[in-house]
């Protein structure tokens, strides 16, 4: 049985067919927008590459995600840490907000399965545990965990007063009693090193800027540092990429050659409701495991998809294989903080991502010089 | 197809040529003469312009994690998220890979060594060098504050034992050589220690920094690694603290070969009334007779810039000095490390000294074998800044001119309006083409005798020397030629130097038990396979010594 790899309008193509569709897309329009993202390293390599070739808009499917994020950081900066690092030395834990321990569940469970074995201050001992969240639902588990009752909303402000106390200045009345305020003051400064696991979604730029500040301070005395866990590890992955190709995380135009970055401008979502300046867009769905479906867009649709049944009204679709799957990939890695390669585990026919984009480069390279 | 590279006054110093000759190339590679009176294919006219092997960076930081979080950390500074590009501050920086390529090809470099690789980041900065166009790359991995070496030392592990986790991680890695950066000073800043000097003894291992680089030295050389072990010593940048760190680094070297990088930020002195003066002589003086140490400047030229390095604690530090006022620390597995934005200012005392500090070591160092041309790229400066450096060096006049734009307090500290010594075309050649490929071990460059690598710059003699070595006017890489005239003609790409010792299998099963229970991960993802990069050859293998 043939599997058929590649649509036009929703009826089987060749593939030749359906690239030189693609390609004929992609000549009519003004300002193509390269989305979705979701593939390996590989895979992005050759959308960015495409991308610059034809002078597209570039995002992540899933970068709100991240961006809170990378705008805190890349703003006033911040403390990083590596979970594995966290995971033999931090002697306390403070899980904030009620997102981090379903979003970061991986990088959690390398925290409580084990005891922290490095550090005179902290080898040895038990590691404690504080939940700042509003649900019993976000301990980690351990035995040895404390929850302090607090609204999602209500602990930005709650570590303002945490701050204030630190550095010797009075605050107002806060969601939470002194008392409350001074134990969570003291979880933080007492650890040998203190680790913060948060959703820098959950509290947006400026909560996020806040948590980092607080690091901050506290370095000044003692050791401590951030896990910020993020809902699409792959838009990391592909922030990063796009940085060393580019100079910029994502939400970037080439349409002037290098890349120009303005984050509202050439946000995914803007461009695909119509009301951004794209008129076509290139859709990359090409990683395993459940995302947010995307939204539909108002504009043509060319998709590159390891599920072709999602591709729904796109005018020219292709189906290829999972990376890391299907076929060896590189692919970001949050429980590392970096790359990693995968390989494959179970053999394909389809076609890569990258193959696609690259053919469609290709493509449009015979054409210009057959135009010539 | 033969190509004759004719005419050009040849500067090889590897050959001790110093004169008018041809040049030929065949696949890829240098070759000699044709015997037999056959003709070039093609010719290159060099009549009137200086040909050199294709220059070597031996200490640049181009490429991994702590690379890409100051690109992250610095959007403002790229020239295309500014309304007036150009004018921007780090405009000129390659700030990608693709410029990084382009930008370090213009200049004549063909090979670049990223010199702080972690062995955590090793896929990731192989991805970015996979992805930098035309010049050859390299790097060095990162031991001295991980937890296996340092409770090996501990434990009084066999030399044969350690060098076996050395080779284990130098071939897992992919790198070309190890570095040491501030030995044990980041795990000790783990422990919330805020200073850390050459023989303070990490807590909880109780092994000092000295162990760690006498150790890393021994296991380096019975390897086989031709690169000594490259190190940057504690106390970077600290007045006093640092030239201390950096003497008793050198005379740790004890006859055995050992690399002192950007030894400029360690040439500080606390005399005077601001508490900070020139070591250059002192430093210089100690170089010239220590003959098993070589050294990289890490030159200060003035402007925006950032730092980037994997020395935590000193950068920790530094982040208070940070312009505009942001930073991050990582604490990472083993070194961890810092991005800290520096805007060096030509009317600042501290600024101005350390660059005549720099300038200082460079030409009160005698040997031009012993002494290798860096910025630290990005720290000291950009990359861009080369041709600069090159006139500051080759010209007198032109360093006077420079000191005259600089406060008089810094004038009277330095020795440096008193130094005649120009650099001539051949010291150059020798510090950037024919020493370098020695340091890394890599006989097929740095020189243009039958067998290199057909990597050969040509430029344009003139007396403003920043404006001959800004833009090349020619370069060929493996034969082709990718330069003209300063601009980009060909777009290709490069390999990695790599070492490829073969690991230890008892070692390796050891690690995998290890980084699985230790940290939760798998030790295959601290390898690059080849397949990873999406290169046909993303490396070329580079033996170790017998």
């Amino acid at each position: 049985m043939t599997v058929d790899t590649a649509w036009i309008d929703g009826r089987p193509a060749t593939l030749e067919d359906a690239l030189q569709a693609a390609a004929g897309l992609l000549d009519g329009s003004r300002l193509p927008f390269v989305g979705g993202l979701r593939t390996d390293v590989a895979g992005l390599r050759s959308a960015l590459s495409l991308a610059r070739r034809i002078g597209a808009v570039v995002d992540h499917r899933l970068s709100a995600a991240i961006y809170p994020f990378i705008v805190a950081a890349r703003e006033n900066g911040a403390f990083l840490a590596a979970p594995a690092e966290m995971r033999r030395r931090a002697d306390r834990v403070v899980v904030m907000g009620d997102e981090a321990a379903e979003i970061g569940a991986d990088v959690i469970r390398m925290l409580t399965d084990a005891s922290p074995d490095l550090g005179i201050g902290t080898r040895g001992s038990e590691r404690l545990f504080m939940t700042l969240g509003s649900k019993n639902a976000a301990s980690p588990g351990s035995t040895a965990s404390r929850h302090v009752d607090c609204a999602s909303s209500e602990i930005v402000d709650v570590l303002g007063m945490v701050r204030a106390g630190m550095a010797g200045r009075r605050s107002g009345e806060g969601a939470l009693g002194e008392e409350t305020v001074a134990t969570i003051t003291s979880f933080l400064t007492d650890a040998g090193f203190c680790c913060i696991v948060f959703s820098p979604a959950e509290f947006g730029e400026l909560g996020t800027e806040q948590i980092f500040g607080l690091v901050a301070d506290l370095n000044e005395t003692t050791r401590a540092s951030t896990l910020p866990v993020l809902a699409a590890a792959d838009a990391m992955g592909a922030a990063l990429q796009a940085t060393w190709t580019a100079g910029f995380p994502l939400r970037f135009a080439f349409g002037r050659g290098a890349g120009e970055h303005d984050a509202a401008l050439n946000a995914g979502e803007r461009q695909l409701s119509g009301a951004g300046e794209a008129d076509l867009a290139i859709l990359i769905d090409a990683l395993d495991g459940a995302a947010p479906a995307e939204a539909k867009a108002a504009i043509p649709t060319i998709a590159i998809t390891a599920d072709p049944a999602s591709a729904g009204a796109a005018r020219i679709a292709f189906h290829v294989a999972t990376a890391g799957r299907d076929y060896d990939g590189v692919l970001y890695e949050p429980r590392f903080g970096s790359f990693v390669a995968k390989a494959a585990q179970r053999n394909s026919e389809l076609p890569s991502a990258a193959a696609i984009l690259d053919a469609l480069t290709e493509q449009l390279g015979e054409r210009a010089r057959d135009a010539a | 197809m033969l190509t004759r590279l004719s005419g050009g006054h040849v500067v090889d110093p590897a050959s001790g040529r110093d004169g008018v000759a041809d040049i030929y190339v065949e696949d890829g590679l240098v070759v000699d003469p044709p015997s037999n009176g056959r003709a070039a294919d093609e010719t290159i006219d060099c009549t009137g312009l200086v040909v050199m092997a294709g220059a070597i960076d031996i200490h640049s930081h181009i490429a991994g994690g702590h690379v890409n979080t100051a690109r992250l950390l610095l959007p403002e500074w790229h020239r295309a998220f500014q309304a007036r590009p150009g004018e921007t501050a780090l405009s000129k920086v390659g700030w990608t890979t693709e410029e990084t390529g382009l930008l370090y090809a213009e200049m004549g470099f063909t090979t670049v060594v990223e010199p702080a690789m972690a062995p955590s980041s090793a896929l990731h900065a192989h991805l970015e060098l996979a992805d930098t166009p035309i010049i050859d790359k390299a790097t060095l991995v990162v031991l001295g504050n991980d937890d296996m070496l340092m409770s090996m030392i501990r434990e009084g592990e066999s030399e044969s034992a350690i060098a076996d986790y050395v080779a284990w991680t130098v071939s897992a890695s992919r790198a070309l050589g190890v570095k040491c950066i501030n030995a044990g000073g980041s795990a000790a800043f783990k422990e919330n220690v805020r200073k850390f000097d050459f023989d303070d003894a990490v807590p909880d291992y109780g092994v000092s920094s000295r162990q760690i680089v006498k150790t890393l030295q021994k296991a380096v050389t019975s390897l086989g690694i031709p690169h000594p072990l490259h190190v940057h010593c504690n106390n970077l940048g600290v007045p006093g603290a640092s030239s201390d760190s950096i003497e008793a680094t050198i005379r740790a070297a004890e006859g055995d070969p050992l690399h002192l990088a950007h030894i400029q930020f360690y040439g500080y002195g606390t005399e005077g009334k601001r508490r900070f003066s020139s070591r250059g002589q002192a430093l210089a003086d100690l170089v010239n007779a220590t003959p098993e140490v070589t050294v990289d400047i890490g030159q200060v030229m003035f402007g925006q810039t950032v730092t980037i390095s994997s020395d935590e604690l000193r950068q920790f530090a530094g982040s208070k000095q940070a312009s505009p006022k942001k930073s991050i620390i990582f604490d990472h597995e083993a070194n961890g490390g810092g991005v800290v934005p520096m805007n060096y200012k030509e009317k600042s005392y501290f600024n101005a000294l350390q660059w005549a500090i720099g300038l200082e070591l460079f030409l009160l160092i005698e040997d031009p074998s012993r002494v290798f041309f860096t910025t630290d790229h990005p720290n000291g400066a950009p990359f861009t800044t080369y041709p600069d450096i090159f006139a500051l060096l080759m010209d007198r006049s032109v360093r006077a001119r420079w000191l005259e734009a600089l406060p008089k307090s810094v004038v009277k500290m330095t020795a440096l309006p008193e130094i005649e010594r120009e650099y001539t075309l051949g010291e150059i050649a020798t510090m950037t083409r024919a020493s370098p490929a020695r340091l890394l071990g890599t006989p097929d460059r740095g020189h243009l005798g039958a067998g290199a690598v057909a990597d050969v710059a040509v430029y344009r003699p003139g007396e403003d020397k920043a404006k001959m070595f800004g833009k090349a006017a020619y370069v060929l890489k493996d034969g082709d030629v990718v330069v003209k005239d300063g601009a980009v003609v060909k777009r290709k790409f490069g390999r990695a130097l790599t070492l490829r010792p073969e690991p230890d299998k008892a070692m390796k099963t050891r690690l995998d038990r290890y980084f699985d229970d230790r940290y939760g991960l798998s030790a295959r993802w601290f390898e690059v396979p080849d397949g990873a990069l999406g290169r046909d050859e993303p490396f070329k293998v580079v033996p170790c010594r017998a």
